[in-house]
């Protein structure tokens, strides 16, 4: 396996749910050596979360931790206890990075604050993952996935199309406001690293709010909305060429902007002459006009199947996909091409095939070195290995009670 | 020793165009990267003279190309130059700026480059070291390659489509943020490779598919089918474990408040705000799990409480008890919101022709990243320093280009 562009780079993840753990991922991936902190007595409570095999919720068999906690190692430390705090002191002291998603209130009650934690540790940059940011009036305020999204501007614009304006707006589907985060901050992290190898830069603090990795994703919106005076919002319709159309077996999203791209979706079905006529074929008119033929393009729509429709509406060059579900996209000719799953073996949830990565580096390629880790399955080879700690101390730690003491029960 | 800019020191060449190439160059640039975006008259950005509306709208869309301001929010701190790369002279042109960058980033249709001439396999003889990211609809290779598609399009493919929405509604899209979600994962596998050539020396070609970069943010929807073969449908605002987990309708028109309750002890704080403390001890509400089974019922309480309350009152009530609550902010609550105007989320910059405008800035805040933002570039607007201080092009030769029509 050749070695994955983060070779070398030490990283201590105190983090739960996905942000701070998607971060992780993505530098453990790349073949950064990540060590991730738990708590006693259940770790992160992402191991609560499904889906699980069968359903039986199960800490070691959740996907979603799966998924998010590749390629590291685990260790379970209780820093409410001093020893188990002393071990975290010194993983930090040999970190170059520090993953961090609680509020930044307790690191500091444990004495960790960012002066100390820099002072102790001159190189180290510490990236604080909270839902508004470290400063500013909602520094200490609560809040999470489903806040987050709709407080950065992302919710308040779904669903696109809604049938009963008068529902809620939604969040999209998952988890998108910790993966947003946990990449945003991937991004300045490894700036900052690089700084530091390259230009011989020291630590640094990295303050990612939630709120603005959403805000930053419709910045666009934003923009156009203040500045040209547009409306961005869920609206009750809008022409079946802009958006979904509901085929026979499932849905197809197409965009009909250009000219070109018009004809050739009238072409698709078949010309019929209440598409056909030159007035439409100006952006101008059909902007007018198309909510007139709206029923007459569903009908048509509701009689294919969609994957015909997607293909042979790719092949005349306009842009057109199926809305895929999970069994489809697990199933999809193009990722299969692109070998992008990744078969990952867990000792306790078995043989899965894992989404992989969108970037290709054959250079140096993403892999997973090693399945999610038990909770406190590292604890001996990171105290020892890492940290120094002699077999007699480890053991001396571990018939005291602590770190694992909890997370044994 | 002090701290500056990180990416200080990188130059990267910036074809991209629309929204999920430009974003990503504008991270690099904001760490500090020199950006240079190289365009022509006849191939400018699109973004440059649109105004993007969510409907197709009857007001033009074409405006003069340096006021198109969602052009101008993911394009700062870029050069501008503009190259006609449809001419011999102009392709050498590019090649000589390859050879003193560090980067190439596109996001043009699989191919294109290299008819151009300017594929990886060229660009390499002229710059070993080079390091080119080509993000594409579904990827450089594959039956699928020459796919055309657009954010929305991705999202359907990827996945993410068809968890979103009501349970009982079609599924649903969302807008751009899949392209800038997209940059921000390329941003990412740029520096990567960055880190991978200052330890060995070696560049290498990045092929990125938008597609895959939705599908590797639902891991755990895809691993539900792998485990039980079974797809995950939409939710809405539901989460698996937490109840009250809703949006909530608010006093006036369009007016919602997300509230997110995760332990008994915020659901008595919420009960204690609503004036119903009885509720902490109702049997139907007492832990998580009896919450969740009551979800509707919950619900229904709640949104007859929100009804008749203002949102942000009901958030600032709510974070106050230590509990997760949020107005669903538009454009314009987010750009009056003091929170972000005390972090300076949104930066001003003097662009030229239109004015001081304020756009989002950095999505992080980091020590000592010295960064100041300036707007996105005019059309050639950086022409005579690229072409003349950095590659010492003389003054009669940087004429003799631009009456030819190479520089334009």
């Amino acid at each position: 396996m050749s070695p994955g562009a983060f070779q070398g780079v030490k990283i201590v993840e105190y983090a739960t749910m996905v942000s701070g753990p998607y971060c992780g991922k993505l530098f453990a991936d790349m073949g950064a050596d990540v060590v991730k902190v738990e708590e006693p007595p259940s770790g992160d409570p992402a191991r609560r979360r499904g889906p699980f095999p069968r359903d039986e919720a199960h800490p070691e068999r959740s996907g979603l931790f799966l998924y998010l906690n590749t390629s590291k190692r685990g260790i379970a430390l209780d820093l409410d206890r001093p020893d188990g705090l002393e071990a975290f002191r010194r993983l930090v002291a040999w970190a170059d990075v520090l993953i961090d998603n609680h509020p930044p209130e307790r690191l500091e009650s444990l004495g960790l604050g960012w002066d100390e934690l820099r002072q102790q540790n001159p190189g180290l940059i510490l990236a604080s993952l909270t839902p508004y940011g470290r400063t500013g009036p909602r520094a200490q305020a609560k809040g999470g996935e489903l806040t987050s999204f709709h407080a950065g501007g992302l919710g308040n614009l779904l669903p696109t199309r809604s049938e009963d304006i008068s529902r809620p707006p939604i969040k999209a589907g998952g988890y998108p406001t910790g993966y947003s985060t946990g990449l945003t901050a991937a991004v300045a992290i490894a700036g900052a690293l690089y700084g530091r190898r390259a230009n011989g830069d020291e630590g640094r603090l990295i303050d990612v709010s939630e709120q603005e990795a959403i805000l930053a994703l419709v910045r666009t919106n934003v923009a156009s909305t203040i500045y040209h005076g547009t409306v961005w919002s869920r609206v009750p319709e809008r022409p079946p060429a802009l958006g979904r159309l509901k085929c026979k077996d499932g849905y197809v999203v197409a965009l009909l902007i250009e000219d070109r791209h018009w004809r050739a979706f009238v072409d698709l079905m078949g010309n019929p002459e209440w598409a056909s006529g030159p007035e439409w074929g100006t952006l101008f008119y059909r902007a007018g006009h198309l909510m007139e033929i709206a029923d007459r393009i569903a009908e048509w729509a509701a009689q294919q199947s969609k994957e015909d429709v997607h293909h042979r509406g790719a092949a005349k060059g306009f842009a057109i996909g199926s809305v895929y579900s999970a069994e489809e996209v697990m199933n999809y000719r193009q990722y299969h091409a692109r070998d992008y799953f990744v078969e990952v073996d867990h000792p306790e949830a078995g043989k899965a095939r894992y989404a992989g990565w969108p970037y290709k580096m054959p250079a140096s390629p993403p892999a997973v070195q090693r399945p999610a880790p038990l909770l406190g399955q590292h604890d001996k080879e990171v105290l020892e290995d890492l940290l120094g700690y002699s077999p007699a101390e480890f053991d001396g730690l571990r018939r005291s009670g602590a770190p694992w003491k909890a997370s044994k029960q | 020793m002090t701290n500056a800019a990180p990416l200080r020191g990188v130059r990267v060449l910036d074809f991209t165009w629309v929204w999920a190439g430009p974003y990503a160059t504008m991270l690099l640039a904001l760490l500090g990267a020199e950006v240079i975006k190289v365009e022509s008259q006849g191939r400018m950005d699109i973004m440059r003279r649109m105004i993007i509306w969510p409907l197709f709208s009857p007001v033009p869309q074409q405006i003069p190309p340096n006021q198109g301001m969602s052009f101008g929010a993911i394009n700062m701190n870029k050069l501008g130059v503009t190259i006609n790369l449809e001419q011999p002279l102009g392709i050498d042109l590019v090649k000589r700026l390859v050879g003193v960058s560090d980067v190439v980033f596109e996001n043009m249709r699989p191919g294109t480059m290299e008819r151009s001439g300017l594929g990886y396999e060229e660009l390499r003889r002229v710059n070993p070291g080079l390091i080119m990211l080509s993000s594409s609809a579904r990827g450089a290779t594959g039956p699928e390659s020459h796919y055309a598609g657009y954010a929305t399009v991705h999202h359907a493919i990827g996945g993410a489509s068809y968890v979103t929405g009501y349970p009982d509604g079609p599924p649903s899209t969302t807008f751009g943020d899949v392209d800038l979600v997209n940059a921000t994962a390329g941003a990412f596998a740029v520096i990567a490779a960055l880190h991978h050539r200052a330890a060995t020396g070696e560049g290498q070609f990045i092929d990125y598919s938008q597609c895959e970069g939705v599908s590797s943010l639902i891991g755990e929807v895809l691993l539900d089918y792998e485990m039980n073969g079974r797809s995950p449908g939409r939710q809405g605002n539901a989460d698996e474990l937490m109840a009250p987990h809703n949006v909530y309708p608010c006093w006036g028109v369009d007016r919602w408040v997300a509230i997110a309750v995760e332990t008994d002890e915020e659901f008595a704080g919420l009960a204690r705000v609503m004036g119903r403390p009885e509720l902490a001890a109702d049997p139907r509400f007492t832990d998580a799990a009896s919450r969740k089974r009551n979800e509707a019922a919950l619900d229904e309480i709640v949104s007859a409480w929100t009804r008749a309350r203002d949102r942000d009152f009901i958030a600032n009530m709510l974070m106050r008890e230590g509990i997760a609550a949020a107005p669903s902010r538009d454009a314009d609550d987010l750009f009056h919101d003091p929170h972000l105007e005390a972090r300076g989320t949104f930066v001003e910059v003097d662009q030229p022709e239109v004015g001081p405008r304020r756009f989002v800035g950095a999505p992080w805040i980091m020590s000592e990243c010295a960064v100041a933002p300036w707007h996105a570039p005019l059309l050639g607007e950086h022409n005579d320093y690229v072409f003349r201080q950095l590659l010492g092009i003389s003054e009669e030769e940087l004429a003799g280009l631009q009456r030819d029509g190479v520089v334009q």
